[in-house]
């Protein structure tokens, strides 16, 4: 499995030694079916680690269908009890907005503002 | 002679350079021994005529000096004859003389002038004028006669200039021809040896220049001359041989491009060909997708006609908005190229007005098939008359998720409720609740005052999670009269012009401000448009929803 995804405008990257995911440019992708290999990173990478850290601070504009992902990402690493933090940009207006839902989605999650 | 030599060649042949036509008598050697000829000639002549010249010059000393001492000799003796008239003195003194040779006459005479003795001989033959001209001075020798210092008498010589020339005509005759053999042998041993040394070397170099192939120089190469190898002969040949060489790797070198060019040439064909059949195979298969994708797009194109014609005839119709009690109603909504998920309604049952505006995620078909589930939900729940909106929300995420998951979609949607209730009779303005998670609520008061309400905490998005119970908030709201509530989806705010700036929350803020003294409809058209002009020609990404609700 690829561990980098490079699209037109957005790049999803996983470094599997440390358990890191970072999203970055522009996510405007259609759905479940384009967001899969996303997911699939995602997935990945709480099935390897028990501590996961996904940087969003690159990430300048990911859509609802993103935003959902995103969700059901953090609820399935709530189920699985995985440690995970989420770093994120105060200065990209969408995050601070949207990433409150996965804070109470997950109380535990670490949710690291920079 | 060795003009043989020449490879003659007719003047028709193929014109190649040194193959010239030479005549026999027009041949390099035949003009060497005719000038050889000619100058060996002219210098024999000049040494035989100077030759000659001496040889008459000494001859007629030789005749003067014969004659002066024979003279002097036989003075004497003639003068004893002259002065004793001894006339058989006289006679053997003019026969002696007469046995000299050339003499024809020779007379001694007496004083008297009396003749004492004569005696003649024969006159020679021959060119006499030409002899006359050389010997003439030489025939008359008078020799006068004294005895005792007196004058006694004269001997009287005569020779014949033809008998003294002859023998140097002989002589000069003799010249001629061993001059003319001279010449002959110096002209013979010369030509012989340019021949040899020069011409035969030249002939062969020009036959074997003639044998040379145009098409293939360097094949054969010039042998070297024997005994030429160092002279200019040999320089020559070896100048001949290196042009040769060099035209010959010419010719070689242009050979191989020729080839190489024939094999990529053909190559090429080769390529072209397999290009050719490549890109037909590719065309058919482009076709085939062609057809297949103009195929999924008359099915996508019919399923997003199916999806707004779905989210637009739910709508509510103009009479409806018009009919809410206390309320001025604008509302718009244009959905994207690619129908996105917006809801919007507003309901009344009971005496009760809701109003809900939501954005289901995603575009197309299952977006819209969500939209119209969530406004049935909403209606049937509002019909059912259930007024709690925490249990309102909490059935209408668990009924949205149990559908999604049945879909086996990823859909989910924000969803705000808003319940109006105009104030109790007797009071002027009105009263809102507001639920679930959407974006902000904007608030304008009639002083333009604008006020924020975050509804995060409100809510959940609906369809996420199975059940939202734990997170569902609400917020209530006075209305005065002039004051009012703005909703949209985020295909507002987040609408991009060119330089990909978005609309944003607080232009949008701003231009309610600025025409929030206008009816529901006029605000509503200032914001559509301002939004419309910064999109410009940009794509429509989201589907744009507002409503404007403005307290009477």
């Amino acid at each position: 499995m690829d561990t980098n995804i490079t699209g037109a405008t957005h790049a999803a990257a996983y470094d599997a030694a440390t358990g890191t995911v970072r999203l970055s440019g522009i996510m405007r992708l259609n759905g479940m079916t384009e967001y899969a290999p996303v997911v699939a990173l995602l997935s990945r990478s709480i099935a390897e680690h028990q501590s996961v850290t996904v940087d969003l601070t690159a990430l300048e504009f990911l859509n609802s269908s993103g935003i959902a992902v995103l969700s059901k990402f953090v609820i399935e690493a709530r189920n699985k009890s995985v440690a995970l933090t989420i770093r994120a940009a105060r200065a990209v207006p969408w995050q601070s907005k949207s990433l409150v839902n996965l804070q109470r989605l997950m109380p535990a999650l670490v949710m690291d503002f920079v | 002679m060795p003009a043989g030599g020449a490879t003659p060649r007719s003047d028709d042949d193929d014109g190649a350079p040194g193959a010239a036509a030479v005549g026999a008598l027009r041949s390099l050697t035949a003009k060497q021994a005719a000038v050889t000829l000619v100058i060996a000639l002219l210098f024999g002549i000049l040494g035989s005529a100077a030759e000659l010249v001496f040889d008459w010059r000494a001859m007629r000393q030789d005749t003067a000096a014969t004659m002066r001492q024979t003279l002097a000799m036989v003075e004497p003796s003639a003068a004893e004859a002259a002065y004793q008239l001894n006339e058989a003195l006289a006679r053997r003194v003019t026969s002696g003389l007469a046995g000299y040779a050339s003499v024809t006459r020779v007379t001694l005479r007496d004083d008297f002038d009396g003749v004492l003795a004569e005696h003649t001989g024969a006159a020679g033959s021959g060119p006499r004028h030409l002899a006359d001209r050389l010997f003439g001075d030489l025939t008359h020798w008078d020799v006068p006669l004294s005895h005792e210092g007196r004058a006694v008498g004269t001997l009287a010589v005569e020779l014949d200039a033809a008998l003294l020339a002859q023998p140097f005509f002989d002589r000069a005759a003799y010249n001629a021809v061993m001059g003319l053999l001279r010449a002959l042998a110096i002209c013979g041993v010369v030509v012989l040896a340019f021949y040899l040394m020069i011409t035969r070397p030249l002939l062969r170099l020009s036959q074997q220049v003639a044998r040379i192939d145009p098409g293939n120089p360097g094949a054969a190469l010039v042998p070297a001359a024997a005994g030429h190898r160092h002279d200019e002969l040999g320089g020559l040949i070896g100048t001949l041989n290196h042009l040769l060489t060099a035209f010959q790797s010419g010719l070689d070198q242009r050979d191989r491009a020729e080839n190489e060019l024939t094999a990529l040439t053909l190559e090429l064909e080769a390529r072209v060909e397999q290009r050719t059949a490549a890109l037909a195979a590719a065309k058919d298969e482009i076709e085939q997708l062609n057809g297949r994708l103009a195929a999924e797009n008359l099915r996508l194109g019919a399923e997003l006609d199916v999806s707004r014609r779905i989210q637009c005839m739910i709508l509510p119709k103009p009479p409806e908005l018009a009919a809410v009690p206390g309320l001025d109603v604008a509302a718009f909504m244009q959905p994207a190229n690619e129908v996105g998920g917006d809801y919007y309604d507003i309901l009344q049952a009971g005496g009760r007005v809701r109003i809900g505006i939501g954005d289901v995620t995603g575009h197309g078909l299952e977006s819209g098939v969500v939209m119209l589930m969530i406004q049935s939900a909403v209606r049937t729940m509002i019909t059912a008359d259930e007024s709690d909106m925490r249990r309102t929300l909490a059935v209408l995420n668990r009924t949205v998720y149990d559908n999604v998951q049945r879909m086996g979609s990823d859909k989910n949607l924000t969803l705000a409720l808003l319940d109006y209730a105009p104030a109790p009779a007797g009071g002027s303005g009105g009263g809102l609740r507001i639920g679930g998670q959407h974006e902000s609520v904007i608030v304008v008061r009639a002083d333009r005052r604008v006020e924020l309400i975050d509804t995060t905490l409100l809510g959940m998005p609906l369809g996420l999670v199975d059940s939202i119970d734990a997170y569902i908030g609400g917020a209530d709201l006075t209305l005065a009269p002039g004051d009012g509530v703005v909703l949209y989806t985020d295909g507002i705010t987040e609408a991009a012009a060119a330089d990909h700036r978005l609309y944003g929350l607080d232009r949008l803020c701003e231009v309610l401000a600025r025409h929030w003294h206008e009816p529901a409809e006029g605000i509503k058209q200032a914001v559509v448009d301002d939004v419309m002009a910064h999109i410009g020609t940009q794509t429509i990404f989201d589907d744009l929803t507002l409503i404007v609700l403005k307290q009477k």
